[in-house]
């Protein structure tokens, strides 16, 4: 035994070496037929693979993984089972003729103790397939018949008929798989004890055979289509629940959860439970011709954990080995061998978070750095690498081995035309990781300052939004890890996560605020959790005789309402009695037919006296508590999506407000873009966005005319509905928090909080000029110092006291064209900054506050205007021009005139590009010195300076200046006229000159 | 530089003369005395600073001669330290400043020549030229009313005097004697601003006492 053990597990290593080349999970073994049935048996070492078109039973070596000589057996062995004492191996042979009755239906018992000895049995019908007991009597199923076989005495004994497992006839279409033929698959729990079946063509029939008691019993699932792919049963330990296609079963309990978006293919995917590990190997396709993907789901609510690259399609049943270490799937190829024990020793890739928030900052266009650590769940050196298609978003190190932390970088500027939050896939790959790596994505908020609110950044998919009124919290459905977020409404922390069934959709609060209630898309329940003390209650079942599931929940004083869908996809209206919790689908509701369009949602008014259910297609029905039924249905609108909400006689949804018998009395402003959430609070506020890119904008309703009160932009969109995704046109987005009266909005990251007071004006900054900042009137330059004068510009006084000058100071910030800009200055009337040296011609210039933006500034950008600073003081004089005699390091003034001979240094702003560029908001260097690359001349009352040099000041920021020689010959004056000249643009002061 | 050359040019004239005179009864002296400026105000709007240049020393060195009885003349050098100045109430502004004169005055003596004490009047007129000496400044307290600027400006120079010669021994006078110098006020040194004004004249009485060699 132990030796079976280490040759198999030699075996599976040799199988990783193999994976671990190809990337994808599992080696195929190709048997060059079509594999029909699984059969281990692990003391011998040997897989025995039903080969129905090839007339053999298959012999694989469990530790070479090598075909051996097989058991040569009667045409079409559709199923096999091997006896819990291993002795006996029982085939069943389909043969269903399109014309008359088949003759070689029987079984074959083979002996595999004594030489592979046959024994055949007759059958009256096609068989379907076999399944042995922990008795060791075989469960044989046919066409119309369940049969008891013994092979002690190679008999069999009736146990039950039936009536709908009909299978196709031969010769089957070209291209048809085995379980295309049959439609029927039956496996056996890990305890021998039961054995479960599906079959049907045009329907679906499921069945459970009792072992102990020889019963069969419907298998909790009739369908009447036969449309329950793939044609699979997997039971786990104890039989108590049970894989079938897409669905799994809880004994007593029916559908419990399902796997979503199945392309019903009988032939293509497979299913497993692992017992031990509390997981279901799956492959259950989303979409046709999908790659071939292995999904690990969680057993009690079948969230996906993992999903691995598989060679080729599963196409049938999968066994382990009893050491629940090695999976055999049947596939395309024949057998695919899966060694799940062993994952940690294949590569594979995981990374810290599925998204990374970016804050861009209008005020600061340095790049943004965040890390993101790239890990292998086995510790292996896996491959990846990184390759954002967005420009503006690097990652560095690009590629590497895992573990990795790698530091993804946003340039600010390239999301500079977002105002909302853009998501960028970071395109993370890895040549040899086994596992599909789930896309990591940068989320880039680029807001505006007068955009409120705050983001909480919550990875996943959210769904729905509920306030707690009796605690202060509030509870957000994450759909995509089947989780209940549980958070304090006091400072916005995760308190706790509660699990739920498959794809949650909706929450409610009951009437006495004791329990939570989730709906849920992919599953037949509610969950229920007790808020008190989170303790989960027993789940309710929303199957209501048709299969349904719930997209809204909403809680009237007497009743629970949903809107389901059922297996057909049928919409209906659901009441759930409150205190058993059972629910019905009334044929009726009020006098109307229950028959609603899928995805229509509920909301109930807080005093639990009405309900109201909206439909996609423009319905909308009243339920009132008092009368206990639907007492209004109106048909007013073609279509509705977008936001739902009540208060008491008050209901929207959409853009109207309906009144209390769900008249709509008022149309709000749909300017704002898409509805997405509304809340009756001090009136009513509710939110909305142009797109997922776009800044929300909340508002308060006028009830007067429906438009919108003070709209305000927030900090990013809040969620839209998306009609095409699992939770359809409507969307419930935003709650008020009742402790705090503020609000909380699921959005694009995760939540956005906004205080109550979220649309208080706050100052707007103002620009009234912009002008050279050497003499305040002169225009700006391509790299010159600017003044900005205006109100509110800051809401403080700071002086830059840092090279390179920030481009935020005192938290406010200029951008010119979209570019912030160096700043010297803030100040609530004034900043002093400096231009880029790229910027010219006509421009617009923001100023941004902590508070509020300005409104754009347009201003033209000259290539040069020199401008004499004006900033010089001469005793109470001020403002004179800054121009210094080199003789004595004296500022040029009346009483220190210009004398003949002179060599003066003029100081000046505009003078444009130099060569070479300093950059802006740096210290111009004194070597190599930045010369102006258009020289200026300098004139005294007509008579030309000798220039000996234009450029930037070493050792400033943004000063140029001009050293000149005064010729003996100069008029003299005491206002002798100094003109500064440069391209075209001109400058005259007056100066004293004397002799 | 172009001042120094007018000066020169000037001295040259004056000295031109002397040949005529040598057959007279010469003297050569030179004196020390004191400089007193009477201050001009500087007008701006309704206030005004007071311009001058401040007391210090004087000295002078003079060629004269007494060929025509009572009457006689000079050719006299006035060297003065002194800083131009403003004041108004409390604040003041100086800069250090100088002046160079140099003249031709006609003397009337009250007694004839050879006597022991004779008074004279004296009339004549030359050039000035005031110097800036000082160090400038960007700031200038007062400057609203005028700058002090380092430069040289040239005036024309009346002079008008009287004293005494006193002949102490024979080829050796003492004179005490008081000079009133007008010049136009030197508008490029201390310089109105804009905006203020000074109209007239300088006037700078020097006093001084001189030793004389007759000869």
């Amino acid at each position: 035994m132990l030796r079976k053990f280490l040759l198999t597990t030699a075996g599976v290593l040799v199988a990783l070496a193999s994976t671990a080349t190809a990337a994808t999970f599992g080696i195929r073994v190709p048997i060059g037929g079509e594999a029909t049935d699984l059969a281990i048996d692990q003391p011998r070492g040997v897989l025995y693979i039903a080969d129905f078109t090839a007339s053999r039973i298959d012999r694989m070596n469990l530790a070479t993984f090598q075909l051996l000589a097989p058991i040569q057996v009667d045409p079409n062995p559709v199923s096999m089972s091997l006896s819990p004492d291993r002795r006996w191996l029982l085939v069943a042979h389909y043969d269903n003729p399109t014309a008359g009755a088949g003759t070689r239906n029987h079984l074959t018992l083979i002996d595999l103790v004594f030489g592979n000895a046959k024994k055949f049995y007759q059958l009256q019908d096609p068989p379907l397939a076999v399944a042995f007991g922990a008795d060791n009597q075989a469960l044989v199923v046919t066409t119309k018949e369940f049969l008891l076989y013994s092979p002690a005495s190679n008999t069999a004994s009736l146990l039950d008929t039936v009536a709908d497992l009909s299978a196709k006839t031969l010769p089957a279409p070209d291209g048809s798989y085995p379980l295309d033929i049959t439609t029927a698959s039956v496996s056996r729990s890990g305890d021998d004890m039961t054995v479960f079946g599906v079959g049907g063509l045009s329907n679906t029939i499921t069945f459970r055979y009792d072992v102990a008691s020889h019963k069969v019993n419907p298998g909790e699932i009739v369908l009447s289509t036969g449309t329950l792919g793939p044609r699979v049963v997997s039971l786990n330990q104890d039989g108590s629940r049970v894989m079938v296609g897409w669905i799994m079963l809880e004994r007593g309990k029916g559908t419990t959860n399902f796997v979503p978006q199945s392309t019903n293919q009988f032939s293509v995917g497979t299913s497993l439970f692992d017992d031990s590990r509390g997981l279901i190997y799956a492959q259950i396709p989303a979409k046709i011709k999908e790659p071939p993907v292995l999904q690990i789901l969680a057993q009690d609510n079948l969230t996906v954990i993992e999903r691995l690259k598989l060679p080729e399609n599963t196409t049938g049943k999968s066994i382990f080995n009893p050491q629940s270490s090695v999976m055999y799937s049947i596939s395309e190829s024949g057998v695919l061998v899966l060694p799940v024990g062993y994952l940690n020793s294949m590569p594979r890739l995981r990374t810290s978070s599925p998204s990374i928030l970016f804050r861009g900052n209008f005020c600061d266009s340095s790049v943004i750095s965040r890390t993101l650590t790239i890990t292998d769940p086995g510790g292996l050196s896996t491959a990846f690498s990184f390759k954002p298609v967005t420009p503006g978003v690097t990652v560095s190190p690009s590629s590497g081995v895992a573990p990795a932390t790698v530091t993804v970088t946003i340039d600010p500027s390239a999301f500079s035309a977002i105002h909302g939050t853009q998501g960028v896939d970071l395109g993370l790959s890895s040549s040899n990781a086994i596992n599909l790596i789930e896309p990591v994505k940068a989320l880039v908020n680029h807001a505006e300052p007068n955009q409120r609110g705050t983001i909480v950044e919550v990875p996943g998919t959210l769904v729905d939004i509920l306030a707690d009124p009796a605690r202060d919290r509030y509870y957000v459905v994450r759909q995509d890890n089947n989780t209940v977020q549980v958070f304090d409404a006091a400072n916005n922390t995760l308190l706790r996560t509660l699990r739920t069934n498959n794809v949650p959709t909706s929450l409610a609060i009951s009437f006495d605020r004791r329990f939570l209630y989730i709906g849920h898309d992919a599953s037949q329940t509610l969950a229920i959790y007790n808020l008190d003390d989170f303790t989960r209650q027993p789940d309710v079942s929303t199957d209501a005789g048709n299969g349904n599931v719930v997209r809204s929940l909403a809680v009237a004083s007497n009743r629970i309402i949903a809107t389901s869908r059922d297996y057909k996809n049928q919409g209906h209206i659901l009441f759930i009695d409150p205190v058993t919790l059972a629910a019905t689908q009334p044929d009726a509701v009020g006098v109307w037919k229950n028959s609603i369009a899928p995805g229509s949602v509920a909301t109930a008014s807080a005093d639990g006296s009405q309900a109201m259910v909206a439909t996609p297609d423009g319905f909308t029905f009243l339920y009132d508590a008092s009368v206990g039924d639907v007492s209004v249905s109106r048909k007013d609108f073609t279509a509705l999506s977008g936001s739902y909400g009540a208060s008491p006689g008050i209901f929207s949804v959409d853009t109207h407000l309906l009144n209390g018998s769900l008249v709509p009395f008022l149309d709000l402003d749909s300017s704002g873009g898409q509805s997405s959430g509304l809340v009756f609070a001090a009136g009513a506020v509710r939110t909305g966005a142009q797109d997922s890119l776009s800044p929300g904008t909340a508002s308060r309703v006028n009830f007067s005319t429906g438009g919108s009160i003070l709209p305000t932009a927030i900090v990013e969109a809040p969620l839209l509905s998306d009609s095409n995704g699992i939770m359809g046109k409507f969307i419930r987005s935003l709650v008020v928090l009742p402790f705090h009266n503020s609000f909380v909005s699921l959005s694009v990251s995760g939540l956005t909080l906004l205080a109550a007071n979220y649309d208080a004006p706050l100052p707007q900054p103002t620009i009234s000029s912009v002008t050279s900042a050497a003499d305040g009137a002169s225009g700006a330059a391509s790299g010159g110092l600017i003044s900005i004068s205006g109100s509110n510009l800051s809401t403080s006084t700071v002086a830059a006291s840092v090279t390179p000058l920030p481009t935020i100071l005192g938290n406010s910030c200029a951008t010119v064209n979209g570019k912030p800009i160096s700043l010297l200055l803030v100040s609530p009337s004034l900043i002093n900054a400096q231009l880029d040296g790229l910027t010219a011609g006509p421009s617009v210039m923001t100023i941004r506050t902590p508070q509020n933006k300005s409104p754009d500034f347009n201003f033209t950008v000259a290539a040069t205007a020199p401008a004499v600073f004006l900033n010089g003081q001469s005793g109470t004089e001020t403002n004179l021009p800054n121009i210094v005699r080199d003789f004595n390091g004296l500022q040029v003034t009346a009483s220190n005139p210009i004398h003949h001979g002179d060599s003066l240094t003029i100081f000046a702003a505009g003078l444009g590009l130099t060569s070479p560029v300093v950059a802006a908001g740096v210290v111009t260097p004194s070597n190599p010195p930045a010369v102006a690359v258009v020289q200026p001349t300098v004139e005294l009352n007509g008579v030309k300076l000798s220039v000996t040099f234009a450029g930037l000041a070493p050792g400033q920021i943004g000063v140029y200046q001009i050293t000149v020689a005064v010729p003996t010959y100069v008029p003299l004056g005491l206002s002798v006229p100094l003109t500064i000249k440069q391209s075209g643009q001109s400058q005259t002061i007056n100066v004293r000159v004397v002799n | 530089m172009r001042l120094y050359r007018v000066f020169g040019v000037c001295a040259m004239g004056l000295l031109a003369l002397a040949p005529s005179a040598m057959a007279q009864k010469w003297e050569f002296g030179g004196g020390l005395g004191g400089s007193f400026y009477l201050s001009r105000d500087v007008k701006n709007g309704s206030t005004a600073a007071s311009a001058k240049l401040k007391t210090d020393i004087a000295s002078s060195v003079w060629l004269g001669n007494n060929a025509h009885g009572k009457w006689g003349g000079e050719v006299r050098y006035d060297y003065q330290r002194g800083d131009f100045s403003l004041e108004r109430g409390s604040t003041s502004a100086s800069f250090g400043g100088e002046t160079h004169a140099i003249h031709y005055d006609i003397l009337w003596h009250a007694t004839p020549r050879g006597s022991k004490v004779r008074p004279f009047l004296a009339a004549g007129a030359g050039i000035k030229v005031y110097r800036g000496t000082g160090r400038e400044a960007a700031v200038q307290p007062l400057s609203q009313y005028a700058l002090l600027t380092k430069g040289q400006e040239l005036k024309a120079l009346l002079s008008l005097g009287a004293g005494v010669k006193w002949q102490v021994a024979p080829s050796l006078q003492v004179r005490l004697e008081v000079h009133d110098y007008i010049t136009p006020f030197p508008k490029e040194i201390v310089a109105p601003n804009v905006g203020s004004n000074v109209s007239g004249i300088l006037q700078n009485i020097v006093p001084l006492v001189g030793i004389v060699y007759t000869f």
